[in-house]
């Protein structure tokens, strides 16, 4: 047939029949015909935000590290999570994963294993010598305002992360030998092998960061030595064991877990004896309680709630009872008895829940005469850590023993910024993280003198606080954040149900004798295959539904770019391409007329 | 290469030695054994085509069109229902000028469930703007379907041929199947005019507004009245490379003839007999087989019968309300050229009872008895 000879974009009007051709056919183009203007609704191409980013307190992009690991590209999945913060291979092994929680697979069969994949894309990076992204010249240029870290903990080390990545020098004051917080000196080497922390924290020195050992910041020096430098973020944790308050206490025998677990980790002997209590149902109870399964002893966790109201990780509680741990609901204290100055007993009481107190738990009573005495030799308190903030001036308000912050991370002392476990929010390593991005963005506009409120907002993923570091450094957008994607939004015909991938279970009575990490991670294989399970809400990933589907072909291929052109010249807004997305990064938009 | 074969392997044969590039067909009594033989064929390698099952004829018919819009030659088989369902379809592929080709085992239409011959199916089809063959013989049915397509590809538009249930269907007879390289030389490869493909992108069917639909149709009764020329010369450029023609309307004892009886399908070979004895006996009478139904060589028809003094036509369908297709179509034909010469329309053999030599006798003798029809419709064997 010959090449066209009609005028692409007129209506073709045959003067005879002679010069027709036979059948109908397309001898021209319908191009002239704007069929645009019929349209009442437009679909647009819109990213939204998937419900397990949002869900990240570390503010991580989750979603676009499955679509990266589904195509086996595990470095730029590494890359992309170091946009946010340099801990991958910590955090996936001790994060709690609120992500999975919120995924909305799991309303369909079961969540994705957020978690694992995260640790085989933290091990790829540590394994295969990866380094971190680094930021334009224009944007990471070198800048000469001081400033100081106190404490090296994860919200520390994150804000130090970024500020270094900005062009800063920031100085990390660490009261211990070693940094890395709760990281390095809390949990144990089971669950967190020291050379993945290290790996990772030498990532964020290499970046520029100045971390001083041995440096425990006091009043006297914050006054002195911290007089001249333009910010300072106070990121000291909380390392002070509340007490139990019941007679006995003062015993040599009863300690502080928090305390045991630090010596631990820092190498020291710790004598405990044969028959061990642990008091309280957080991470610091189970990984005392684990670790000194580990040192030979037998131990015993009691606890005042029940099982559902147990702050610990779920799966470290789990863990611990596989281990053979026996743990006492609903039972508390109320006197520690010794002979000699030493402990042999501990007398307790059963406790039933009554009306919910002010954290929304059900708060424990008593039951009158249900006492009843067990045979210990040490006891571990581990009901609960409060921060250490003797060395703050009282410019710098605190309540509840917490430093009260503004949802920015500053403090009432302009300059003055904190975060982590030294302020009021979630004991989480994820939380902190978020609460170190926080604090490093305002920062930095706080230096830079800009309006920290405004452009805090524009970083905001979701609903919940977690913001993107991406975003603000490199100004991409990854989605209309405000919108979230619900189950509802996706379009279940083009995804067929499959089993989830989790990790191994390990063998629990190897495991239990030594301090080796306990869980091994997934293959390559299994993470490709897991990654793929994801929805994507949101995101478009070019399955080209809205391309095969439009009926008006007024959906094409960006050439230049990820992602698709409407032609709205002649699209009708018949919504298909919206309705066929299979996941919600696409909507319809009233046609303003 | 000559072999006893039935009406239905006669076709799947032809399909082959013409190459047919798609086959698109659903099974139906009595066409099954034309499409199971051409399957074989396709499995054996001994025809390179695509061979597509379908859930219906009318998908059948989508199929082909899809397939002959691209370029490819395309050829169904069906009957009765099967012809009946793809009607739209029918429609679409003469509208849309595809030249594919579609055998069609007369059976009568249901329900009273009938699996036997009559010719209502196919003449339901009529104004489809498909060409219609009726067939006499196995080896005419083989021939048609290379002429189909030798004349469909010249004219764009498509060819059905029509075979009766079981007298030819599933009878067997001498047939002489061509080698097929002889085939190639008298039909070429199709190189289509107007062709689907992605390298040059057009549309096909679309909307049409009052401005060109008329013209559409103006042209296609254009093509069809050149098709009867091109059939022609179709048949006698056969005639030179096989040796064999069957012309449009086959002349038989017809020219000096007072009585010609006009017939079509595998009654032409009953009556063929009839008219041999009749001639033996001194009888006058001659004979028409009408074997292009569509489009209807008028002119031709007229010449065949400038000299009788009686028409008898022999209709195995009915136009109920009307009256016998065949007899219709012929008594128009004449309308305002011999109006002195009677025309009497006999409906015999519906649903496939046999219409034997004693029936031609019988309208024989009623033709010749009667100076004209008492009725529009003569009924011969009707159980009354
Ligand atoms: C035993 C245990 C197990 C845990 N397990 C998990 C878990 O599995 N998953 C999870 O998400 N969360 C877990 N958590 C909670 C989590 O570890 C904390 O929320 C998180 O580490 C807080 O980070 P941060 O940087 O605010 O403080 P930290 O990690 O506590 O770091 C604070 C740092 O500041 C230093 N410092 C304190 N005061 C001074 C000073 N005056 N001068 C200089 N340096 C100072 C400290 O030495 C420390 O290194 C656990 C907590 C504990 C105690």
């Amino acid at each position: 047939m010959k090449k066209r000879k009609y005028p692409k974009d007129e209506i073709i009007t045959f003067k005879s029949a002679n010069e027709m051709p036979p059948l109908a056919v397309s001898l021209g183009s319908m191009r002239w015909n704007k069929t645009g203007s019929w349209r009442y609704i437009r679909p647009i191409y819109e990213n939204k935000t998937p419900p397990c980013d949002e869900a990240c307190p570390a503010g991580e992009d989750v979603e676009g590290v499955q679509y990266l690991c589904e195509q086996g590209k595990f470095e730029d999945a590494w890359k992309l999570i170091l946009e946010e913060h340099p801990f991958p291979g910590v955090q996936g092994r001790v994060c709690y994963h609120p992500c999975e929680e919120a995924c909305n697979r799991g309303h369909y069969d079961e969540a994705i294993s957020i978690h694992a994949v995260e640790r085989f894309v933290g091990d790829y990076g540590l394994n295969h010598g990866l380094i971190p992204p680094r930021l334009s010249q224009e944007r990471g240029h070198k800048k000469s305002e001081k400033i100081a870290i106190i404490g090296a903990g994860p919200a520390g080390l994150v804000c130090a992360y970024h500020l270094a990545r900005m062009g800063y020098t920031p100085l990390v004051l660490e009261a211990h030998p070693v940094p890395g917080g709760i990281l390095r000196v809390g949990i144990p080497s089971y669950r967190l092998p020291k050379d993945i922390l290290e790996a990772e924290i030498e990532h964020i020195i290499k970046m520029g960061v100045d971390i001083q050992t041995d440096s425990r910041v006091d009043r006297d020096l914050l006054l002195k030595d911290l007089k001249d430098f333009n910010a300072i973020y106070v990121a000291t944790g909380a390392h002070e064991s509340r007490n139990l308050n019941v007679p006995g206490e003062d015993a040599s025998g009863v300690m502080s877990g928090l305390q045991f677990l630090i010596d631990l980790n820092l190498g020291k002997k710790i004598a405990i004896g044969k028959k061990v209590a642990v008091i309280g149902g957080g991470n610091t109870a189970m990984d005392t309680a684990r670790s000194v399964l580990r040192l030979g002893s037998e131990v015993v966790v009691v606890y005042r709630r029940s099982r559902a109201e147990m702050p610990a990780i779920p799966a470290e509680v789990e863990e611990a009872e596989h281990e053979g741990i026996p743990i006492h609901f609903l039972a508390t204290p109320i006197r520690v008895i010794t002979d000699q100055e030493r402990v042999v007993q501990m007398e307790c009481v059963k406790m039933e829940l009554g009306e919910p107190d002010e954290s929304g738990r059900r708060r424990p009573v008593p039951v009158e005469g249900s006492n009843f005495i067990m045979d210990v030799e040490t006891v571990f308190t581990a009901i609960g850590e409060s921060p250490q903030l003797s060395f703050l001036t009282e410019d710098i308000q605190t309540e509840w023993g917490s430093i009260v912050v503004s949802d920015h991370g500053e403090t009432s002392k302009k300059g003055i910024f904190a975060g982590g476990d030294a302020v009021d929010q979630p004991r989480t390593v994820a939380h902190a993280i978020g609460s170190g991005k926080v604090a490093a963005i305002a920062i930095d506009t706080f230096l830079r003198g800009k309006d920290t409120a405004k452009i805090a907002a524009s970083v905001q993923i979701g609903q919940k606080g977690s913001v993107s570091m991406e975003r603000y450094l490199r100004g991409e957008i990854r989605y209309n954040a405000s919108k979230v994607v619900r189950f509802e939004d996706i379009n279940l015909a083009y995804f067929e149900h499959k089993d989830r991938v989790d990790l191994p279970r390990a063998d629990i009575e190897k495991a239990k004798q030594s301090f080796v990490e306990v869980n091994s991670g997934l293959p390559e294989s299994a993470v490709t295959t897991e990654s793929g399970r994801c929805f994507n809400c949101g995101v478009c990933n070019m399955c080209e539904n809205c391309w095969v589907f439009c009926p008006d072909i007024s959906i094409s291929r960006k050439t230049d770019a990820f992602g698709y052109d409407i032609d709205y010249d002649h699209c009708k807004g018949c919504g298909i391409c919206v309705e066929e997305c299979p996941r919600e990064a696409m909507s319809l938009e009233e046609e303003q007329k | 290469m000559k072999k006893v074969i039935t009406g239905n392997y006669a076709v799947s044969y032809g399909a082959m030695v013409s190459r047919s590039q798609v086959i698109a067909a659903y099974p139906i009594t009595p066409q099954t054994q034309i499409v199971e033989l051409l399957s074989e064929f396709c499995a054996d390698g001994l025809l390179d085509a695509k061979f597509i099952k379908v859930e219906s004829e009318h998908s059948a018919m989508a199929s082909c069109i899809g397939a002959s819009a691209t370029g490819a030659r395309a050829f169904t088989a069906t009957s009765a229902h099967g012809l009946a369902l793809m009607h739209e379809l029918l429609h679409w592929a003469a509208l849309g000028r595809l030249p594919i080709v579609l055998a069609n085992v007369n059976r009568a239409m249901g329900p009273g469930w009938s699996i036997w011959t009559d010719q209502n199916d196919s003449l339901s089809q009529r104004d489809t703007g498909w060409l219609q063959f009726y067939c006499e013989s196995n080896q005419e049915i083989l021939d048609t379907i290379i002429q189909g397509f030798k004349i469909s590809e010249q004219i764009l538009l498509p060819t059905m041929l029509v075979l009766d249930a079981f007298f030819l269907s599933h009878t067997s007879e001498p047939v002489d199947i061509p080698d097929i390289e002889v085939v190639d030389t008298y039909l070429p490869k199709y190189n289509a005019t107007y062709r689907l493909s992605t390298e040059n992108p057009y549309a096909f069917g679309g909307l049409t507004g009052p401005d060109h639909y008329f013209e559409i149709r103006y042209k296609m009764q254009e093509t069809m009245d050149q098709a009867i020329e091109i059939a022609r010369q179709a048949d006698e450029e056969f005639e030179r490379i096989f040796g064999r023609s069957h012309g449009l309307i086959e002349r038989y004892y017809s020219d000096d003839a007072e009585l010609i009886l006009v017939v079509s399908g595998s009654i032409a070979s009953t009556t063929r007999d009839v008219v041999d004895q009749l001639r033996s006996e001194g009888r006058n009478v001659g004979m028409l087989k009408v074997r292009m139904f569509r489009p209807f060589p008028r002119q031709e028809f007229r010449n065949a019968v400038r000299r009788a003094k009686k028409v008898a036509v022999i209709d195995r369908n009915i136009c109920v309300g009307f009256g016998g297709i065949f007899y219709q179509e012929i008594t128009s034909t004449m309308y305002g050229h011999r109006d002195d010469l009677p025309i009497f329309g006999f409906i015999a053999g519906l649903g496939g009872r046999d219409v034997t030599p004693n029936v031609i006798h019988e309208i024989v003798t009623h033709a010749e008895t009667h100076d004209t029809p008492d009725t529009e419709i003569i009924w011969i064997g009707v159980k009354r």
